[in-house]
């Protein structure tokens, strides 16, 4: 492998060539077998890097993590209780989540037709917690107390229909809360009532944000 | 002011969104101190990071390293943004503590040798089974600064830049070392 320009195949494979040097080596590529089937292996070589498939390691590496941090491993929290739902508890589940859907349905139902649109609901919230931690996670507490503060010192500047709304929708999203709490009581691993959770309380803060720089910005 | 309240519906109709607010809401939980969120992000990215410390450092040191990076990001839940993707931060941070460790795992030895010599030593198996194993030993068979710039390159996609200020050297090397490792490489393609 003597060719001038075999050391520079992987610059120009990657498009870090210089165009002056690019312009002559495409121009020399035709005329040598020797680059123009090294080239074609490299691509294969980066080709093949980049299907590489990823392994999972052959232990499970939580058991040692779960120890160092701190925390329990939901497997040993599972190995230690019965794997078995109770009617209540299903129940619970199902009203929890007939709450949701139905407070949805009626929300939407709800929606004045040249409303303004509502911000998504996807927002990214870092003050989240679950039926666990939730009345007892100090940042999460703090910025609803916060906020409802700001509410209602700028309640006054708010118009009768609009206080309305935000407490119909308020009081809608702490049943759901409350509810999804209830039912997560009996199923704490349920990891789907678990999201649901997160997704109400995170679109409390919203909706306290959204009604406090309305207040705020009617000053 | 109305809300809207995405039910059971919405959530079946964007999953790939669902998971990311499930991501976006574990990563919260756990940085509040939520173990079961925690395990959660865990389960979904250790393949990942797992296979990155392996090809890093040698399937001997994959174990070790793996939990290092979670017992770390544990810790420094606290400091994630969300501008970029969990799984980015987590994947930087990963290769942060990997690089960090490789002096004290021996991997140092023969790290910026440019010879095409140490590159031969990468024998070559034409008959093995598995090809995908095969490639990666040969990838595990490189010397070090070629197999770890070889690995953030082509298979992680970090830039030569990027990789290296990650590495302590320029890029010019990171470059050389790369192609010395795809030439090593090329042979591991039948």
């Amino acid at each position: 492998m003597s060719d001038t320009w075999t050391n520079r195949l992987s610059e120009y494979l990657d498009g870090d060539l210089p165009a002056g040097e690019r312009t002559v080596l495409e121009a020399h590529l035709p005329t040598c077998a020797e680059c123009s089937e090294t080239l074609a292996q490299l691509r294969r070589v980066v080709a093949r890097a980049q299907a590489l498939d990823d392994r999972a390691p052959t232990a499970d590496l939580w058991p040692a993590i779960a120890r160092h941090v701190g925390v329990v491993s939901l497997d040993a929290r599972r190995a230690r209780r019965r794997l078995s739902f109770t009617v209540p508890q299903l129940a619970a589940a199902a009203v929890a989540l007939a709450l949701l859907s139905g407070g949805s349905a009626w929300l939407l139902e709800r929606r004045p037709a040249e409303g303004p649109p509502s911000q998504s609901t996807t927002t990214a919230t870092p003050m989240l917690t679950n039926a666990g931690t939730y009345e007892a996670n100090p940042r999460y507490a703090a910025a609803v107390a916060n906020l409802e503060r700001v509410l209602a010192q700028g309640r006054g500047r708010l118009d009768t229909a609009t206080v309305r709304v935000i407490e119909k929708n308020l009081g809608i999203i702490d049943r759901a809360i409350r509810d999804a709490q209830s039912a997560l009581a009996a199923d704490p691993a349920n990891s789907y009532l678990n999201l649901h959770l997160a997704q109400e309380m995170r679109r409390k803060l919203e909706l306290l944000r959204q009604a406090a720089a309305l207040a705020g910005a009617r000053t | 002011m109305e809300l809207t309240t995405p039910g059971v519906a919405t959530l079946r109709r964007d999953l790939d969104q669902t998971a990311r607010d499930a991501e976006t809401a574990d990563v919260a939980l756990a940085a509040s101190g939520d173990g079961r969120a925690f395990e959660r992000l865990y389960r979904t990215h250790v393949t990942r990071i797992h296979s990155l410390a392996r090809r890093m450092t040698g399937e001997e040191h994959a174990d070790d390293l793996t939990q290092d990076v979670f017992v770390r990001a544990w810790t420094k839940l606290s400091t994630f943004r969300a501008e970029a993707a969990f799984g980015t931060w987590l994947h930087r941070l990963a290769v942060n503590v990997i690089l960090a460790r490789r002096t004290t795992l021996g991997t140092e030895r023969g790290r910026y040798d440019d010879s095409e010599g140490v590159l031969d030593g990468v024998s070559s198996r034409p008959h093995a089974p598995d090809l995908s194993l095969d490639f990666e030993e040969a990838i595990g068979r490189l010397p070090d600064g070629a197999r770890e710039v070889f690995v953030l390159h082509d298979i992680e996609g970090y830039r030569h830049e990027e990789i290296a200020d990650l590495l302590g050297i320029v890029p010019g090397t990171s470059k050389s070392q790369l192609h010395h490792a795809r030439m090593a490489l090329r042979r591991h393609l039948e």
